[in-house]
């Protein structure tokens, strides 16, 4: 197999052949049988060096190609360049790196020949056992999913969408804008919320390229960039949105009152809803858990009146499936009981994770008295209390509808904490000075303390608001050391904090309201996403990005990113850019009428000899191998295979093939590296 | 490419080349560019140490490692640790692949 070797030695400035002896490493170079000639230039990379090779590759045509210079890493996609336009197959090169792990890493410059002779020759032999690789062409989806219609994935929506791009956007609940759209004011202008997101909520429901489906989930995604099929299930929500003109006459007559979970059960709905005032869309949904009418009860005590169980009477008592009480006041027949749920397919070329975050539950921290003391808020909770749509109605009041003559606001809950989350949320230390604001606006008289251990305010107008805050505000400041070592407890009317200040002594506040700022977490409903889409999770349950600094929004899946919480806590701010990011990341790849570049450097199977033991399709961690039912046999689909070689080492039968990383490829490789 | 794709029989490949000790150094778990390709690695790795020694090849003479590509100085640590164990334990005998 193959045939001889053009050899080209990159002197590279003086960064190689001051450590390397070239005379002696040419001539034994030349001596080789496998060589047909060793050309030396300084700098292959220049563009006089790129010339040459192209020029020298034309003459010589050489029948396989050694170039030794830096890393790979650095120029083996320049060179194969150059080796394709000079007609020779790209993947008939080999590339050995005699800068950074010679030349640089071995003092001696005898050692560092010997060195680089072993290694070149080890390149002399693989890449006569080298084959020639085509890149493959695939046509491309230029659709995109988005899972999520918070701040993140409304804005790779709404980019994607003015890139005349169809968007499928899909939201678990029955409105768009996350946790955001519920906040009163954001940090560290004290904007509205509502009021800054809702043009680009509107631009969601208007632009004709979205596709929104609330009320919705994603059960599966197959396939891989530029071709996933996707299936999205969209609850029956029994209001036709097209009819409904969101007058509310519906839920003003449902007999029906359950805790209102978008109030975090501060308040109470109806079984036919809009979440809270403002939500969009603005269509109501039923919810059939608590809808009398739809309540699966209805079928029991049907079934309990035919058996003969209970009379005609107690049956007319107990139903309820004739209540129609919605259906009659609305004047547009939105109401529709016999709406059902649904799955729709839909193709996509990319997709975008922005699912969010869910808060840590202070109830862990048993010594906090969450959700035993009444007057304990989560920073979530707080923010429908100082909201406007909230159960309060923006009134900064307590549960027994008088206003706190003060309010603590303890940080780090769950947070820098290696039993909870070891991670600094980023944005806690922000909201509780906007919540400070707020409750002065609400009450200047009211006490606040802020229960710290460090001020965390990276970023432009984040200092400033904090001196700003402070200054104006003049809460009390309690530092106290990491982990937080506080106890409350209910004393008569007022709560009590005990804590250790910075020097140890043991301190006693008595307050009337608490507010927690508990750690951003992960979403509880990432692990099945993930499972889903193959999209690593981090040791925290966040979705990974596949490099820290590098690809911040792309995902270990190509064609998947990630924005937003999802991908770990951030402010609104960071949340937007990174769904922006995700938009411009999938708006370079999926164009119009471009095909996609498979990378030829995959695993192949045999099928001739795969005896069908299925190893290897558990073993692959892009789900890439599927199992042939019909030939029994496993198959690698291409576009999803990243050529990692995990199946190819544990085949038992050898039938598959790491392309350009085969085993006599290797083998040759130790063999003579060892010589 | 990734340690996943390592088949014992590279490392063994080795030793009957004339290496005297193979030195794995994979991503660190939990990181890995091809997701978890090392955790496959890894038990391999554990797996054929204990043939290793059935062949009276030292078990110091197989060692598996992670580095990533920003830590420098483990990796000079890690590859100068090694080449000494090695140097100690002197070159390996031929006979360990007769039997």
């Amino acid at each position: 197999m193959g045939g001889r070797a053009g050899i080209y030695l990159c002197s590279c400035g003086n960064n190689i052949s001051d450590n390397i002896d070239f005379d002696n490493l040419t001539s034994y170079l030349s001596s080789l049988e496998d060589v047909a000639y060793v050309k030396t230039y300084n700098l292959f990379c220049s563009e006089e060096g790129k010339n040459f090779l192209y020029n020298d590759i034309l003459a010589e045509k050489p029948e396989r190609i050694v170039i030794a210079a830096c890393s790979p890493k650095e120029h083996e996609k320049t060179f194969r360049d150059i080796i394709k336009k000079a007609g020779i197959n790209p993947y008939l090169f080999q590339m050995v790196n005699i800068r950074e792990q010679v030349s640089w890493a071995t003092e001696d410059k005898t050692d560092a020949t010997e060195k680089a002779k072993a290694y070149i020759r080890a390149a002399i032999k693989r890449v006569k056992l080298h084959e020639p690789l085509e890149v493959h062409k695939i046509n491309c989806n230029t659709d995109v999913l988005v899972i999520g219609a918070g701040p993140a994935g409304i804005e790779t929506a709404l980019l994607m969408a003015r890139a005349n791009r169809k968007v499928y956007l899909v939201e678990k609940s029955p409105c768009i804008g996350g946790k955001v759209a519920r906040y009163e004011d954001v940090f560290p202008k004290m904007e509205c919320a509502s009021c800054m997101l809702e043009p680009k909520m509107d631009e969601i429901l208007h632009n004709d390229n979205i596709e929104l489906f609330v009320n919705s989930e994603v059960l599966d995604i197959i396939g891989y960039l530029g071709n996933f099929t996707v299936k999205i299930k969209k609850n029956a929500t029994y209001v036709d949105k097209e009819k409904c003109m969101g007058c509310g006459a519906c839920y003003e007559v449902c007999p029906v009152n359950v805790k209102n979970e978008y109030d975090y059960n501060l308040s109470e709905r109806k079984a036919i809803y809009v979440p809270y005032t403002g939500a969009l869309p603005n269509v109501p949904v039923i919810d059939k858990e608590h809808c009398i009418r739809m309540h699966p009860a209805n079928d029991i005590c049907k079934e309990a009146f035919e058996m003969g169980l209970i009379t005609k009477e107690e049956y007319d008592l107990y139903r309820s499936e004739t209540c129609d009480l919605c259906g009659k006041a609305c004047m547009f027949e939105a109401i529709n009981y016999e709406d059902k749920d649904e799955i729709i397919e839909k193709s996509a070329g990319g997709i975008v994770i922005a699912t969010g975050f869910e808060l840590f539950d202070p109830s862990q921290i048993k010594e906090l008295g969450y959700g035993k003391i009444p007057e304990i808020y989560t920073s979530l909770e707080f923010e429908r209390v100082l909201s406007q749509t909230g159960p309060t109605s923006g009134k900064l009041l307590m549960k027994n509808g008088k206003e706190p003559e003060s309010v603590a606001i303890i940080h780090c809950i769950g947070s820098r904490n290696k039993k909870y989350q070891e991670y600094c949320s980023g944005i806690c230390c922000l909201y509780a000075l906007k919540f400070t604001k707020l409750i002065k606006k609400h009450s200047p008289s009211t006490f606040v303390c802020h229960i710290y251990t460090d001020w965390c305010v990276p970023g432009k107008d984040n200092q400033e608001f904090l001196n700003l805050v402070i200054s104006e505000c003049n809460p009390e400041i309690i530092r106290t050391s990491l982990p937080l070592n506080i106890l409350i407890s209910q004393k008569g009317s007022k709560i009590c904090l005990k804590y250790n200040d910075l020097t140890g002594d043991n301190k006693e506040i008595n307050i009337d309201m608490v507010v927690l700022c508990p750690a951003i977490k992960s979403s509880e409903k990432n692990k099945m996403l993930s499972l889903m889409t193959g999209v690593s999770i981090d040791k925290d349950g966040f979705f990974a990005e596949s490099h820290t600094k590098l690809a911040p929004v792309s995902s270990n899946i190509e064609g998947i990113c990630i924005a937003g919480c999802a991908q770990g806590p951030k402010d609104i701010q960071g949340s937007i850019a990174q769904g922006a990011a995700s938009a411009g990341q999938l708006l370079s790849i999926l164009v119009p009428g471009r095909e996609l570049e498979l990378e030829p450097i995959i695993a192949v199977i045999d099928e001739n000899s795969c005896s069908g033991c299925m190893t290897c399709v558990g073993l692959c961690p892009y789900k890439a191998i599927t199992f042939d039912k019909i030939k029994k046999v496993s198959c690698v689909n291409p576009a999803l295979c990243k050529g990692c070689g995990t199946c190819v080492a544990a085949c038992p039968s050898g039938s598959a093939k790491s392309m350009h990383f085969t085993t006599p490829q290797i083998f040759a490789e130790i063999e003579e590296v060892l010589k | 490419m990734c340690t996943g794709r390592i088949e014992p029989e590279f490392i063994i490949k080795a030793f009957k080349s004339g290496a005297d000790g193979v030195l794995i150094l994979g991503c660190h778990p939990g990181d890995c560019h091809y997701k978890e390709g090392n955790y496959k690695a890894l038990r391999r790795f554990h797996l054929l140490r204990k043939v290793l020694i059935q062949f009276g090849i030292e078990e110091e003479r197989l060692k598996l490692d992670w580095v990533s590509a920003s830590e420098a100085d483990k990796f000079v640590n890690v590859v100068n640790e090694m080449v000494e164990t090695v140097k100690k334990l002197g070159p390996l005998k031929k006979e360990s692949f007769v039997a």
